[in-house]
């Protein structure tokens, strides 16, 4: 056996090496000697090796213990504060219940009130709330006042906006069909509501229905009769929840969808932006400036609680040429989510205030906290650019401020640029490249200087206990001490907001609707430099000189008063004994349809604006230095407010 | 029989064991060899390892170009090897790329950026990730928000770790501040963090917040690589060492300031306004003199307590430490329009200099150390008497007041309760500094004869 061979023929298929091997071993595994001490010396080996190793092991893991222990307090002590979710195995069925009745509606989402209303005198109308079909999470929370009229279209088009799937949940306090027309009934009879077209006067009604689907519960009680309501109805029902997947989109997967996914995922009412097959962009990238002065400075954007209209104003903000999402940062008054979610969505920079004080202090305390926080935030820049939640920006916006910006820096009678020209309506404005210096400050998306705020306004800044309009203080001559502003004389921003602390639909379509707003790109500005302190004098002395007189004997009201001229400069002149005596003005703005609430708009006594295509210079006589280009024998016009009571007093912007 | 047994015995030895080292090798890869810079089985691994890590260098730092990062040198070690033969340097980078200023030994190699350029980020660290590098980012407040108690921002990006085969990348982001300085966040990880991705405590940034001067950058070749270095190394390792920033206590002073508000008639306004101009103006010309100081007294108390000045002090106190005296002080506060009020004592005892400046007066006590206790002196100028004011020893951390950078003591409170005792934090309006602090002592008067010298009052 140990001159045994192998043979060759045997298992021609193995290598040569390894069958050798593997006979070698077997040969010497049966030898029960040499197994034995072939045993022994591998246990003693391999104890050996494993003590070596295990020591080897201890001090290694001793070492990175000893570094981990240094490394403690790195640590965030801050405990993980997210709360465990609810199991997805959880349940599937989302239990509804909705009241309707004259005083006090409610939704109850499994047992959590998501909606109630008894206040008095308040949330009239169709309440509606769209949960997510997967999660059960309210993605909206609308009321349509449709006792009032045109409600019921702005709810017509909101519920076209929903995407389909969503459960929608209506009820109505109060009263919600006075100003409910045909259409808006249609379109509930298509959703499956089968009480809709007998919807009348003061009836209760509440409906669960998935849009697009099935009709999960409705319930309808007649009023008897005129004077009284339904009786009250309580709605209880069960949704089935979908599978997350059916809920959402399949968009392609990057950066920018994910953002979308995850707005989509949350809310709801902002129309095409999560359309499935062609969803509206959110990202625009304009047009630069061909050399920009205004790339670097901060713009702040105030808000509060009107995600809808934040939604508008970022689209035209990041629409503006030469704008620069990276410097632009919105403070949000107030822990509300919505107005996070599309700042997120646009993938900018969102800062929360936690309010304080009330009223008007309120908002004046978020400015200060949003000018000061903006300030820190870019501590080179010596400017920030301030806007507001409910403003359109002109497309050219950027490019009006970087063409203006200098000035501010250079001539020290300056207080700000505005974006705003308080008389320039669609009938008083008309050339893109003029520029005004005026007296007051018009806000409304503006340019405020570093020095200003941190030397003169900040420490000074109205405290919380004071109920001031924090722009009414700022234009107060304390502060403004006889600066002035810049501004165009067609404006770079519009004012759209209907809703708001001092705004309600009848001003808006009174003050704000017929606002002129610049459409056109990259405005070249005419005679920058001419409005400098200086300068600006020569420009109206010149003014002045070229102006013809118009005929003071005709009633400025009538629009004859102007010839029906194109491109001509005008004078006329009203009578304005002291700064309190506005009534001229007042009538004469009145007539003209401009601002006519306060004296806004002039510089030293004199108020420029077009009328039929002609510029017009009105001075007020004899406050005004310009007076003296007056002909002796001129009377100034005279208008007193005519004598009928005056109904209540209009609030203030 | 026993035969049979015992080989029985050896068997079950030799498997178990067998067992029991596979499983110590597979459990010493997984938690040890992690650790990078051990090679426990490869003692010819450190050349091996040195290439790795430059190439990690290479390939990161090509990634930071692409996205046009302008990544700076901050490592401590690479920096400190750069500064001490800058010659060697240029000789060795004619030579092969050959790792030996980046890899310094060590594991970790720390650049910082400028946060302002760290634009649309997602893309640099998706790019990084499909390199390889894992990465651990560490977010943190914003504490340009922190002053106002009721905003609250998003977390901001602090740190970046990137890792690739046990190699650390350490980014630190320099944040802007209002005071014309750099900040970056300290180091804290999340519970949710891995603790074990990198070893923390070789990490040159981060333990601490810290506050530098914008570094003037250099673009140059290290190892073979396009690097930005600071142009002033030594000047910018110095700052490195003590860089220490101390956030003001915003929350606290907000509660202070409910508790007692805030004087905000025109006079503490205008008040407030001064002082921020002489603060400043102390500071920029003490720091051309490159004399170190903090604030004290009052002022570090208003800092301290309400993070800002203290409207009814009616001055600004700051402390030099004796040995950092120069006769240039008084006339380079001269030269920047201050008038020199009064000077009390000698260098060798109780220095005391007041300037006057905006009409609001500049206080700077220099400070002696003597063995565990620093104090400084004061003295009447009426009797000669003198007075000692004794403080625990402190180091000095950076901190913002009326937004410019100035120094405190990092141990503030200590400072505080030794000038003010306990109730510091109550506001006392009529304050004598000859017997109202905690810490004065009488300290013998000055000889008459010496008068003329030791009290002069213009």
């Amino acid at each position: 056996m140990e001159t045994w061979t192998p043979n060759p023929r045997a298992k021609p298929f193995i290598p040569r090496q390894q069958r050798s091997w593997y006979l070698t071993w077997k040969y010497r595994l049966t030898q029960r000697r040499s197994l034995r001490r072939f045993c022994q010396a591998g246990a003693v080996l391999f104890l050996f090796v494993t003590v070596v190793v295990n020591i080897k092991l201890i001090l290694d893991t001793r070492r990175v213990a000893d570094e981990d222990a240094a490394d403690q307090e790195y640590e965030d002590v801050v405990p993980n504060m997210e709360t465990p979710r609810r199991p997805a195995s959880g349940r599937k069925v989302l239990d509804i219940e909705v009241y309707s009745s004259r005083s006090k509606v409610y939704v109850a989402v499994d047992g959590t009130t998501v909606l109630e209303d008894d206040v008095r005198e308040q949330g009239r109308g169709v309440h509606v709330i769209v949960l997510n079909q997967a999660t059960g999470h309210v993605m909206a929370k609308r009321i349509f006042d449709t006792y009032s009229p045109h409600e019921d279209e702005a709810m017509i088009l909101f519920l076209n906006m929903v995407t389909r799937g969503r459960i929608l949940i209506f009820t109505v306090k109060d009263e919600g069909t006075f100003h409910l027309k045909d259409a808006a009934k249609n379109l509930l009879k298509s959703l499956g509501s089968q009480a809709a077209l007998g919807l009348s006067w003061r009836d209760m009604w509440t409906l669960v229905v998935k849009k697009g689907g099935q009709v999960y519960g409705e319930k309808h009680s007649k009023s008897p009769a005129l004077s009284t309501w339904g009786d009250p109805v309580l709605l209880k029902t069960e949704v089935q929840l979908t599978a997350a997947e059916e809920a959402e989109c399949h968009w392609a997967d990057t950066e920018l969808n994910r953002r979308r996914k995850l707005f989509c995922s949350k809310v709801e009412g902002y129309g095409s932006i999560c359309s499935c097959k062609d969803p509206a962009p959110i990202e625009f990238n304009p047009d630069p400036l061909p050399s920009n002065n205004v790339f670097n400075v901060p713009v702040a954007v105030i808000a509060g609680n009107r995600p809808n209209y934040l939604y508008r104003m970022l689209r035209s903000l990041l629409s503006a040429h030469g704008v620069n999402p990276q410097v632009i940062t919105v403070f949000i008054d107030g822990y509300y989510e919505e107005p996070m979610d599309v700042v997120e969505l646009f993938g900018l920079k969102g800062v929360q205030h936690t309010p304080i004080s009330i009223k008007n202090a309120r908002v004046s305390q978020h400015y200060k906290a949003s000018l000061t926080a903006t300030f820190n935030l870019h501590p080179d820049a010596g400017f920030a650019v301030v806007l507001e939640e409910d403003l359109d920006i002109s497309v050219d916006f950027f490019s009006f401020l970087s063409q203006t910006i200098h000035l501010l820096d250079q001539d020290d009678s300056l207080y700000c640029i505005s974006a705003w020209n308080d008389q320039g309506y669609e009938h008083t404005a008309e050339d893109p490249a003029l520029l005004y210096r005026v007296e007051s400050m018009p806000g409304l998306g503006w340019v405020l200087k570093k020095s200003i705020y941190k030397d003169e306004l900040e420490p000074k800044w109205p405290t919380p206990e004071k109920l001031w309009d924090w722009d009414m203080w700022m234009r107060m001559p304390e502060q403004r001490k006889g600066r002035e502003c810049i501004i165009p004389d067609v404006s770079r921003s519009y004012h759209f907001g209907i809703i708001g602390l001092n705004m309600n639909g009848y001003f808006h379509e009174v003050y704000f609707k017929k606002h002129k707003f610049n459409t056109i790109p990259n405005v070249q500005l005419r005679n920058v430099e001419s409005l400098r302190k200086d300068a600006y004098e020569a420009e109206i002395q010149k003014l002045l000189r070229e102006a013809e007189l118009l005929d003071h004997s005709r009633n400025p009201c009538e629009d004859s008063f102007v010839p029906d001229t194109d491109g001509k400069t005008y004078i006329m002149f009203i009578k304005m004994e002291t700064e309190l005596d506005t009534s001229t003005w007042t009538e004469l703005a009145k007539c003209l349809h401009v601002w006519d609430l306060d004296v806004r708009g002039y510089h030293r006594g004199l108020w420029r604006l077009f009328r039929k295509r002609n510029h017009i210079l009105v001075i007020a006589v004899p406050i005004s230095p310009y007076s003296v280009k007056k002909p002796a024998a001129l009377v100034p016009i005279h208008l007193e407010p005519p004598p009928k009571e005056e109904g209540a007093p209009v609030e203030q912007l | 029989m026993p035969r049979v047994n015992r080989t029985f015995v050896f068997v079950l030895l030799l498997a178990s064991s067998c067992a029991f080292l596979l499983f110590q090798l597979y459990y010493y890869r997984n938690y040890v060899s992690k650790e990078p810079g051990l090679h426990l089985l490869d003692p010819a691994g450190h050349v091996m390892s040195s290439q790795v890590q430059w190439q990690n260098l290479k390939k990161f730092l090509a990634l930071a170009q692409f996205f046009r990062l302008p990544l700076f040198l901050a490592d401590s070690a690479a920096l400190a090897l750069l500064s001490q033969d800058a010659l060697r340097q240029r000789d060795r980078a004619m030579h092969e790329p050959h790792c030996s200023f980046l890899c310094a030994g060590r594991p970790i190699t720390s650049f910082a950026l400028p946060a302002s350029q760290w634009q649309l980020s997602p893309g640099f660290l998706l790019a990084a990730e499909q390199k390889g590098f894992q990465l651990l980012e560490v977010r943190g407040r914003d504490p340009r928000l922190a002053s106002l108690d009721t905003l609250s921002g998003e977390e901001i990006p602090l740190h970046f770790l990137f890792r690739l085969h046990g190699y650390i990348i350490h980014v630190v982001l320099l944040y802007e501040r209002s005071g014309g300085y750099l900040w970056h966040g300290a180091l804290r990880l999340k519970a949710t963090a891995d603790p074990t991705f990198a070893p923390f405590r070789l990490l040159d940034y981060g333990r601490h917040a810290g506050a530098y001067d914008r570094p003037e950058l250099l673009l140059t070749v290290v190892d073979g690589l396009d690097v930005r270095v600071p142009r002033n190394i030594s000047r910018f390792l110095v700052q490195r060492q003590e860089a220490r920033f101390l956030e003001c206590r915003y929350h606290d002073a907000r509660s202070f300031l409910q508790l007692y508000p805030d004087d905000s008639s025109a006079a503490a306004v205008e008040f407030r306004r001064k002082a921020k101009v002489l603060l400043r103006l102390a500071a920029q010309t003490l720091g051309r003199l490159d004399i170190p100081f903090w604030i004290s007294s009052g002022t570090c108390l208003g800092w301290y307590r309400q993070c800002g000045v203290i409207s009814y002090s009616r001055d600004v106190d700051i402390g030099i430490f004796i040995s950092d005296f120069r006769p240039q002080i008084t006339t380079a506060f001269r030269d920047a329009g201050m008038s020199l009020k009064h000077q009390f004592g000698q260098v060798e005892d109780s220095l005391e200099l007041s300037f006057l400046g905006e009409d609001v007066k500049l206080d700077i006590f220099f400070f002696y150390r003597d063995g565990d206790v620093v104090w400084n002196g004061g003295t009447q100028a009426k009797s000669g008497r003198k007075f000692k004011y004794v403080f625990p020893s402190f180091s000095l951390c950076w901190a913002e007041l009326l937004e410019v950078k100035v120094r405190v003591p990092c141990e503030t409170l200590d400072y505080v309760m030794a000038n003010y005792g306990g109730t510091w934090s109550v506001p006392v309006k009529s304050w004598d500094w000859k017997s109202s602090p905690s810490n004065v002592i009488e300290n013998g008067v000055w000889p008459v004869a010496e008068w003329a010298g030791l009290i002069q009052v213009y």
